[in-house]
C-alpha cells in the first residue's frame, strides 16, 4: 500500500434549510493512494456533489475528519481552506471556469498569483511547461472564446496542473464535449496519471468511469460499492478506432464524388 | 508587488470591458473634481490679487489715523471680520508733537512720516492744468512707502523746516503735464501757488485702493499746512515704517502705549486713534476669499459624493455580473482578502482616474475663464491633492460595500451562478 493522499474517515454532511435538515453524506469512508486514478459515480442527489466539493476543500463535513496529504482539514478556516486549494487541490469542471476575458496563459497563470510561497522555477517555464503537456502550444494567446470547448478543457487542465498539486478533481470534464473530444481529454488524464499524479473523476457515464482504476458508487450519501478495473480502456486505442469527424466528412465526399461520376 | 500589479491589471480589464458604463460612473467624479478644483483655484486666484496689490503697499507699515468715534470706526468692520477683538475708539486728533513723541519713544520702528492725505487741488503748468491729489508729509516718507525716485531728489528736513515750495511728482503726473519735458527744475502752480519740481517718482502702479501715488504731487507737510490748506494743524494719519515686520503686533502695542500717553488717555478710556496694517488687511482680505471659496467648494463637493454613489451602484452591479468569476478565483486559492482587494482596486481606479479627469477639466474650466471671462484663476497643488485625495477616499468608502459582498460570497454558490 502506497500513501494515503485522501483519508475520510465517518465524515457526514448536514444542510439546514429553514427548519429541515437534510443529510446529504451519512458516514463515508474512503481512502485514496497517492497516484492512483478514481472514479466516483453516482445519480444525481447521491451526494456527489457535496463529496467533491469536502474533497476539493470548499466545505468542510460537519462530522468525522478530512485528512489530505497528511494535513487534517476538517476544522479549518476559510482563509486556510483557500490556502489548501490552491496548494493541494487542481480543479477541472464540466463548464470549464475559464476567466472569459484573460487569454490562456493568463487562465493557467492564476493559481500562481494567489501562491503564497517561493515558486521554484521561473513562473513563465512553469506555464509553458503546463501548456506543453496538454498540447496547447501555439494557442497561448487565444482567449476561451476563441477556442473550442476541448481546447478551454486543456487550458482548464494546464492550469489546475500549475501549482502541482497532490490532487486532481475533475467534476464531469467530458460532460460538454463530444465523444472524440471527450477521450482525447481522458486520455491527457491518463498520461498524468502515468506520470504519478492522483486523479479523482465523477461522473454518470459508466463509459468514461471505465478509464479510470477504480470506481465507487455513492448513493444516498454513503458509498455502497466499490469496483477495481483490472483492465482500465485506454482512451488513445479508442481515439485510433474512433475516426475524427474530419476523416468521416473526407469519406462522404468522396463517395459524393464517386456517385457523380458513376 | 506582483499582486499589486495583478490587480491593476485585471481591473483595467474590467474597466476597459465597459467602457461606456466606466465612463459614465466616472462622470460624477470628473464633474465634481472639477467643480471643486476650479471653484478653489478662482478663490486661489482673487486672493493673489489681492496680496498682490497689497503687497505693493507694504506689509511692513502701519498706519496711525485719527479716532472718527462710529463704532469700530473705520477699518472696524474688517478688524470684526479678522478676530472679533472690536476696540471701541473715540473721536480725537493726530498732530505733529504725536509723531515727535513716537520718534523719541519708539524702538521697533524705522522712519516715521505725517500725512496730509491727498486733497485734490488743481495743478498747472503752462497752459496745461487740472486736478490731482496732493500730499502733505516729511522727508521720511519715501523710505517708509519704500518709494523710488527715478529723477532728482525727494525733498529734504530743511525743506520742512523751511516752509519750501518744493513738490516732487508721480509719474502720471509728468506723463499728462511735461510730455517729453524734464519736469526737474520747472515750476508748476499747485491751488495758484508756484512749486518747483525737484523730484520725480518711479511709477509704482495703481495699489487699489484710493488714488494711485503715481497722480500724486507730494509736498513738505509744513508747506501743505502753512500756505496752502491753511486750516487746523492736526494731520491726516501717521505711517511708519516697522525693522522687523514679524514684529508688527508688539510695534502696534507700542505705539499705542506711546500715544496713549501722549494723548493722556486714562486707562479706563478708550484710544482716540486707531492703528491698522495692510497686513490685516490682507489677513481680512484672504479670510474672506477662503470663506466664499470654501463654501462653493464644498457645495461643488456635494456633487463629489453623487458621484461615489454612482460608483457604488456600479460595483454592485459588477460583483453581481462577475459572481462566477469570483468563484472560479476563489476555487483556485483567493482568499476572501484577495477579491476585497480586487474590487477595491477597480473602485479606487475608477475614482482615481475620474479625478485626474476632473483636474483636467478643472484645467479647462480655469483656462476658459481666464481667456473669455474676466475672472483670475490660479491652480495651486493644495486642491489638486486634496481632490485627488478625496476622490481616492470615495473609491474606497464607496467600494468597500460592494467589495465586501464580493469577498464573502460562497465559492460553492458563485461557481454555480448562471
Amino acid at each position: 500500500m502506497g500513501e494515503k493522499v485522501i483519508e475520510i474517515k465517518n465524515i457526514s454532511k448536514v444542510y439546514k434549510i429553514d427548519n429541515f435538515k437534510v443529510n446529504a453524506l451519512n458516514g463515508i469512508n474512503l481512502n485514496v493512494i497517492k497516484g492512483e486514478f478514481v472514479a466516483i459515480m453516482g445519480p444525481s442527489g447521491s451526494g456527489k456533489s457535496t463529496l467533491m466539493n469536502i474533497i476539493g476543500c470548499l466545505d468542510t463535513p460537519t462530522m468525522g475528519s478530512y485528512t489530505l496529504d497528511g494535513q487534517d482539514i476538517s476544522k479549518l478556516n476559510d482563509n486556510k481552506l483557500a490556502e489548501i486549494r490552491n496548494k493541494k487541490v487542481g480543479f477541472v469542471f464540466q463548464t470549464f471556469n475559464l476567466l472569459s476575458k484573460f487569454n490562456a496563459i493568463d487562465n493557467i497563470e492564476l493559481p500562481l498569483i494567489y501562491y503564497k510561497g517561493r515558486v521554484s522555477r521561473p513562473r513563465k517555464e512553469l506555464i509553458m511547461e503546463a501548456i506543453n503537456s496538454v498540447g496547447l502550444k501555439g494557442r497561448e494567446k487565444h482567449r476561451p472564446s476563441q477556442m473550442s470547448g476541448g481546447e478551454r478543457q486543456r487550458v482548464a487542465i494546464a492550469r489546475a496542473l500549475i501549482n502541482s498539486p497532490s490532487i486532481i478533481l475533475a467534476d464531469e470534464p467530458t460532460g460538454n464535449l463530444d465523444s472524440r473530444t471527450g477521450e482525447e481529454i481522458l486520455s491527457i488524464f491518463q498520461d498524468l496519471n502515468m506520470q504519478g499524479r492522483t486523479i479523482l473523476l465523477v461522473t454518470h457515464e459508466m463509459d468514461i468511469a471505465k478509464h479510470t482504476e477504480r470506481i465507487l458508487y455513492l448513493k444516498d450519501g454513503l458509498i455502497t460499492g466499490e469496483e477495481k478495473i483490472t483492465d482500465p480502456l485506454r482512451a488513445k486505442d479508442i481515439l485510433k478506432d474512433m475516426p475524427s469527424l474530419e476523416d468521416r466528412i473526407n469519406k462522404i465526399e468522396e463517395k459524393n464524388h464517386n456517385e457523380k461520376n458513376n | 508587488m506582483k499582486r499589486i500589479i495583478e490587480n491593476i491589471k485585471v481591473a483595467f480589464k474590467s474597466i476597459n470591458s465597459n467602457k461606456l458604463r466606466a465612463s459614465l460612473t466616472m462622470l460624477g467624479i470628473i464633474i465634481g473634481v472639477g467643480a471643486v478644483v476650479a471653484v478653489m483655484s478662482v478663490g486661489a486666484g482673487a486672493e493673489a490679487a489681492i496680496t498682490e496689490n497689497l503687497q505693493s503697499m507694504g506689509t511692513n507699515i502701519i498706519t496711525i489715523s485719527p479716532g472718527r468715534g462710529m463704532p469700530g470706526g473705520e477699518g472696524g468692520m474688517m478688524r470684526e471680520l479678522r478676530s472679533g477683538d472690536r476696540e471701541e475708539v473715540v473721536e480725537g486728533d493726530l498732530y505733529f508733537e504725536d509723531v515727535t513723541a513716537l520718534k523719541k519713544e519708539t524702538t521697533l520702528l524705522n522712519e516715521i512720516a505725517p500725512v496730509l492725505t491727498g486733497r485734490s487741488s488743481t495743478i498747472a503748468y503752462m497752459s496745461w492744468n487740472g486736478d490731482a491729489s496732493v500730499i502733505g508729509t516729511t522727508e521720511d516718507f519715501l523710505s517708509v512707502e519704500g518709494y523710488k525716485i527715478s529723477e532728482g531728489s525727494f525733498f529734504t528736513a530743511s525743506d520742512v523746516s523751511n516752509l519750501s515750495n518744493v513738490a516732487v511728482i508721480g509719474s502720471t503726473i509728468v506723463d499728462d503735464y511735461f510730455g517729453k519735458i524734464d519736469p526737474v527744475g520747472e515750476v508748476i502752480k499747485v491751488n495758484g501757488k508756484n512749486f518747483v519740481v525737484i523730484g520725480v517718482l518711479d511709477t509704482i502702479g495703481s495699489t487699489g485702493f484710493g488714488s494711485s501715488p503715481d497722480e500724486t504731487v507730494y509736498i513738505p507737510i509744513t508747506t501743505a499746512h502753512y500756505k496752502l490748506f491753511g486750516g487746523p494743524s492736526e494731520i491726516d494719519s501717521i505711517i511708519a515704517k516697522l525693522k522687523d515686520e514679524n514684529q508688527l503686533d508688539q510695534a502696534m502695542s507700542e505705539v499705542k502705549s506711546i500715544l496713549r500717553i501722549q494723548h493722556k488717555i486714562l486707562p479706563a478710556e478708550a484710544n482716540d486713534f486707531q492703528i491698522s496694517s495692510p497686513t490685516q488687511f490682507l489677513e481680512t482680505a484672504s479670510n474672506v476669499t477662503n470663506i466664499l471659496s470654501y463654501t462653493l467648494a464644498g457645495i461643488a463637493a456635494i456633487s463629489l459624493l453623487v458621484g461615489g454613489i454612482g460608483i457604488m451602484n456600479i460595483m454592485f452591479v459588477s460583483v453581481t455580473e462577475r459572481t462566477r468569476e469570483i468563484g472560479i478565483r476563489k476555487a483556485i486559492g483567493a482568499k476572501n482578502r484577495d477579491i476585497l482587494i480586487q474590487f477595491l482596486t477597480e473602485s479606487i481606479i475608477l475614482s482615481l482616474s475620474g479625478g485626474i479627469l476632473g483636474v483636467g477639466f478643472a484645467y479647462l474650466i480655469s483656462w476658459l475663464l481666464k481667456t473669455f471671462g474676466s475672472l483670475s484663476s490660479l491652480i495651486t497643488a493644495t486642491p489638486i491633492i486634496l481632490a485627488l485625495s478625496f476622490s481616492t477616499a470615495i473609491g474606497l468608502i464607496f467600494g468597500i460595500f460592494p467589495a465586501m459582498r464580493a469577498a464573502r460570497l460562497s465559492p460553492i454558490e458563485s461557481l454555480r451562478y448562471e
